[in-house]
């Protein structure tokens, strides 16, 4: 992160230098990722000069995708911020098995470590975090890219199909990539290579050899097409469906312009929406699990580097520079978020094993913990024995007073005979629980009073299903009973099973938003501006939800593939209190509309303002009142219409216990 | 490779090709737009998709904001702004200004140019610097809050080891201690020494025979160490400071930058990006550099034309080249609106190298003698390689040779774009030394 000019173009020379010089580092790191308990993925580092790094960027870390122009932007996009800020990617890792990483050759050695550290914590949770097993397990990730590369670039080259056409059906597709159903596990869509029985149909009545009279009484195109729908699409879907991609894959049809009718997809046409499909769902959970994966890298990164000096003293001060810069700017910051929510979790497993533990006391309750013990004075009790956080060379000895279990006896050795550099990695003298003991959260400076702040209802909540109480005689024999790994194993479990919606949804509570002094805030319609709506911690989850829930893109849904009994696709958006962009909304049904051939219907509900009130709230500096209403928008290929939907339409869309919404009630009067 | 092509395509669409696009297609700056700082034009194509409406999606904040207050617009980065994780991990924008970049490139290729003060401003009242106390927050110098917090938390912390161990000296107390440590400037407080003091073991006291001794066997924490140990820095509101412009001065130093750029059909779409790499680093730093910057463009094929910055790196023209046209309005420019007496001035100029026959010797340099800037310089490009024997660098070469009031560099790839740079800067610098000394003189 030092400045822009640091960037000579490194040479193959460099390029060795470095790779040789990390090697070690490299080494040393994934020691200690997995002595902390961590169990990365295999990860292969790349030292690259700074336009392999745009380049890199560009294509999402993959050496080869499909040909088509936004790699071409995100290129040019990273090129010139690389060229006019200082601001630089400094990681970048693939998730695969092995994981690839990139580093460049121009970071300084503290940047270099810091990147290390971070990505075998991403390793980490690519691995073990269901959400990335769901969609990427046992995916070949690199191969697959490449071979969708190569299959569209020979689509581009055939004799019958035009690139750019290629290139218009990638945008229309892509306009839908976060229509995928993430949250269930992938399917393939069923194949329909067949002939529709209406293309059935049609070759029959052409062989009965009929005249044209009958043929246009009787058999008319709209009667063909009728049965076509009557027979296939009647009950599709059964029940709503959300994966929109994978619906158009299965029952889609190309629009044909010159007829203005629905004509069978191509080949090709099918198999790249069901490739792009393919994608979307292997880049979704890095999608789902953003804060929670760049939060935990935070964490692991922050615990390596200055907690157990992995950088050197002579790094340490542009190390946090560094990290001041990452975990600093302005707005919704996904690592420091992040970050403070796993120090949460971990800070409340260890305050739910102590207290556990004191409950257990004899005569405790939850009434009269406080008076019985003093929770200011277990906080020092709860230190970590000497000399776990002063471990050096010299104090070699007084490890061999610590009890069994904390100490990696191997390693003492080691240090002993001077094999191991006990000043430079004092961590290779602990076991995992030893580490646990040396960086226990709760007496860390910055989480004083955490313990004390416990509320009476979490005690309460322990105690009611508490089976043996009364096992200690004292507190202090209660506390010597306390497993410092609890905060960490807990990390761990959660980053097993959660997504960022679950994640925060469990974990930022109302101590965490008090504590953290998270807002949320709203848009003013009267004022044009936004203004703080509420800082209840219910209301700033409600809006990190919103954001984080399905890509923080609305939900729109399959409900129906023979709407008006016309063959007509309707879309319902549930409606969670936050309106549709209704512009956006009507170039994107453009876009259904080639991947379906016919027209498509999107039921939705908007917040209306009338203008005389508009201009009434103004004059008075008051917030509007805003109506719901229903509206209908259509696309049929050629013109947008909508139509205001009566209230039985649409009050189903309107879920009383589903609103984003927190302006409160008289904001702003 | 492939991306070249992507590349290529991309920058067509909506323009020669894919007019179905053009509607979502927007020119906006890369980053941040504020008044002071540098603007990077960018072209993104941004593709419809089912999305909530922006206003009513509201959003998260952090800091002390009462219900009710206003918190302007969502920083860029916010939720909405980016895809949440698209694509692999990418992150670690910040923004840097001209100034920034100046001193940067100052470090980097240790120069010093000096800018001249020339046009006098009248003197104004007050007492204004160039950091105050409190502004937008995108102006706060996080960078300066940071260290001056990390060096409050040294410089506040005491090492409490090494004193608890001082006070085992033989015959030390509080107060003996307090005197030493206030002598060697070591923190200390000397309440804390008394409440330290009680709590050393009877048999502990006494343990060094003298400061000296002691001294000699134990070490103090290091810098280092104690920053290691510290948990977090505390950011305090007072070590705020907002960078604003400077408003007491008696002289302004103010620049006029020309940019000239052969426009003709040879300047194809590699070489126009190479002088724009070129010009773009140059005029930051100059902007950098002197309080008051100006830019004049001017394009040219056998005439010459002002054109914006916005034009002046995408125009080509079908025409041929005579590039004592530019000169010659350079020329009228400068004297009407920048005199010498007022501005430094650099003209920069750039093309291929192909000129009218006998154009350079016969009407440029003339020109370029006539003038009275602090710098020109010319960057020839020739992205093909081709080895044209009589170009106009070498005819620069030949009438000005080292004097020092001209640089003229090459650029063939993207990788001697930082070379030209540093070139000009140093020959920039020199001139400004040359000055110096001739004034003294």
């Amino acid at each position: 992160m030092k400045g822009y000019l640091r960037r000579t173009p490194g040479t193959r020379a460099d390029v060795h230098r470095e790779a040789s010089e990390l090697e070690e580092v490299v080494e040393e790191a994934r020691a200690l990722a997995e002595k902390l308990g961590l169990q990365p993925y295999p990860v292969k580092y790349w030292v690259v000069d700074y336009d392999d790094v745009n380049e890199a960027v560009a294509l999402g870390g993959f050496q080869e995708r499909y040909p088509h122009w936004r790699w071409g932007m995100e290129y040019e996009r990273q090129s010139k911020v690389d060229r006019y800020t200082p601001a630089r990617i400094y990681e970048l890792v693939v998730n695969d098995d092995p994981c690839h990483a990139y580093l460049q050759v121009t970071n300084d050695a503290a940047v270099q470590k810091a990147v290390i550290t971070h990505v075998e914590a991403h390793a980490d949770s690519f691995r073990n975090n269901d959400w990335f097993q769901r969609f990427t397990g046992g995916f070949d990730a690199a191969a697959t890219l490449a071979r969708h590369a190569s299959t569209i670039e020979s689509y581009c080259r055939r004799g019958d199909v035009d690139r750019e056409e290629v290139e218009r059906w990638i945008d229309t597709v892509i306009s839908l990539e976060d229509n995928i159903d993430q949250y269930s596990a992938l399917e393939d869509p069923a194949d329909s290579g067949s002939d529709s029985e209406a293309e059935e149909l049609r070759r029959q009545v052409e062989e009965m050899e009929l005249s044209d009279e009958v043929r246009d009484e009787v058999f008319t195109e709209e009667w063909l097409e009728r049965q076509d729908v009557d027979d296939d699409l009647e009950s599709v879907p059964a029940t709503p469906e959300k994966d929109l991609l994978g619906f158009l894959a299965e029952h889609g049809m190309a629009y044909d312009e010159d007829s203005g009718r629905a004509v069978e997809m191509e080949d090709w046409q099918r198999d790249i929406i069901r490739m792009l499909r393919r994608e979307a769902y292997y880049f979704a959970p890095q999608k789902m699990t953003k804060v929670m994966n760049e939060g935990w890298a935070a964490y692991w990164e922050s615990t390596m580097m200055a907690a157990e000096a992995f950088a050197e003293d002579d790094e340490f001060l542009d190390y946090a520079d560094h990290q001041a810069k990452v975990l600093s700017s302005d707005g919704l910051n996904p690592y420091s978020l992040g970050k403070e929510l796993w120090e949460y979790v971990e800070n409340q497993a260890n305050r739910r094993e102590v207290t556990t533990k004191l409950l257990r006391v004899e005569g405790a309750t939850p009434d009269n913990l406080h008076d019985k013990v003093a929770l200011d004075e277990v906080e020092e009790k709860l230190e970590p024995r000497h000399p776990l956080s002063s471990l050096s060379s010299e104090t070699l000895d007084d490890l061999e007073e610590l009890p069994d279990g904390l100490v990696d006896h191997g390693n003492l050795q080691r240090a002993r005979q001077g094999d191991v550099d006990a000043d430079r990695h004092p961590w290779k003298l602990l076991t995992y629980e030893g580490l646990a003991e040396r960086h226990y959260s709760l007496t860390r400076l910055q989480n004083k009073g955490f313990l004390r702040d416990v509320t009476a209802s979490e005690l309460e909540d322990r105690y009611r299903y508490m089976a043996d109480v009364d096992v200690y005689a004292s507190a202090g024999e209660a506390l010597e009973d306390v497993d410092r790994t609890a905060g960490w194993r807990a990390m761990k479990d959660v980053r097993a099973t959660h997504n960022d919606v679950t994640f925060i949804d469990e974990y930022l509570t109302e101590e965490f938003v008090d504590r953290h002094g998270y807002f949320a805030y709203e848009h003013s319609e009267a004022t044009g501006q936004y203004h703080v709506s509420s800082r209840g911690f219910e209301d700033v989850k409600k809006k990190l939800l919103l954001h984080f829930t399905n890509f923080g893109k609305p939900t729109v849904k399959v409900h129906g593939s023979n709407y008006d009994n016309a063959g007509e696709l309707l879309l319902v958006h549930h409606y969670n209190g936050v309106p549709l962009d209704l512009e956006e909304a009507e170039a994107t049904l453009e876009r259904v509309h080639r991947l379906w051939g016919r027209a498509i219907n999107l039921k939705t509900v908007t917040r209306n303002v009338e203008e005389s009130v508009m201009k009434m709230a103004k004059r008075r500096g008051k917030e509007p009142d805003t109506a719901e209403k229903g509206l209908m928008l259509r696309y049929d290929g050629s013109e947008h219409t909508w139509r205001e939907l009566d209230e039985e339409e649409y009050e189903e869309l309107l879920d009383p216990g589903l609103d984003y919404d927190t302006r409160p009630e008289d904001w702003l009067n | 490779m492939g991306l070249r092509r992507d590349v290529d395509r991309y920058r067509d669409v909506g323009e020669e090709r894919r007019q179905d696009l053009r509607e979502f297609v927007q020119y906006g700056d890369l980053g941040d737009s504020l008044e002071d700082r540098i603007r990077i034009p960018i072209k993104v194509v941004d593709l419809p998709e089912f999305s909530y409406d922006e206003a009513a999606m509201g959003g998260i904040g952090k800091g002390d904001a009462d219900v009710g207050q206003p918190v302007g617009e969502p920083a860029e980065g916010d939720a909405e702004g980016d895809e949440p994780g698209e694509e692999g991990g990418e992150h670690g924008y910040y923004e840097m200004d001209p100034e920034e970049f100046a001193e940067e490139l100052d470090r980097e290729f240790e120069l010093d140019l000096e800018p001249k003060g020339k046009s006098v401003v009248e003197e104004k009242e007050g007492d204004l610097t160039d950091l105050v106390r409190s502004g937008p927050s995108s102006t706060l110098d996080f960078r300066r809050m940071f260290k001056r917090g990390l060096k409050r938390k040294i410089a506040t912390e005491f090492d409490e080891d090494y004193l608890r161990e001082a006070l085992k000296v033989e015959g030390a107390g509080p107060q003996t201690v307090y005197e030493w440590a206030r002598s060697q400037s070591i923190n200390v407080s000397l309440h804390w020494l008394e409440a330290a003091y009680d709590e050393i073991p009877r048999g502990e006291r006494g343990r060094y025979a003298s400061f000296e001794d002691f001294m000699e066997d134990v070490e103090r924490t290091t810098v280092a160490e104690a920053v290691r140990g510290m948990d977090h820095v505390p950011l305090r509101k007072e070590d705020e400071r907002y960078r604003y412009p400077q408003v007491v001065e008696e002289k302004e130093s103010k620049v006029v930058v020309v940019n000239i750029r052969d426009v003709s059909g040879s300047m194809g779409r590699r070489k126009r990006d190479l002088v724009e790499r070129t010009f773009t680093p140059l005029d930051w730093y100059l902007t950098g550099k002197y309080e008051e910057a100006e830019f004049v463009y001017v394009a040219h094929d056998v005439d010459a034309w002002r054109v914006e910055r916005e034009e002046f790196f995408g125009i080509q023209s079908g025409g041929g080249t005579r590039i004592s046209s530019a000169y010659e309005l350079v020329h009228d420019v400068l004297e009407e609106e920048y005199p010498y007496s007022d501005w430094n001035r650099y003209v920069f100029a750039a093309g291929d190298g192909e000129n009218s026959s006998n154009d350079s010797s016969d009407n440029v340099v003339p020109l370029m003698k006539e003038m009275d800037v602090n710098l020109h310089a010319y960057v020839e490009t020739q992205p093909s390689g081709g080895g044209v024997s009589s170009t106009h660098s070498q005819e620069l070469e030949k009438a000005f040779g080292d004097s020092g009031d001209v640089a003229v560099v090459s650029v063939n790839s993207r990788d001697e774009v930082m070379d030209a740079v540093e070139e000009i800067l140093r020959a920039a610098s020199r001139s400004s030394d040359n000055r110096e000394q001739e004034a003294a003189v």
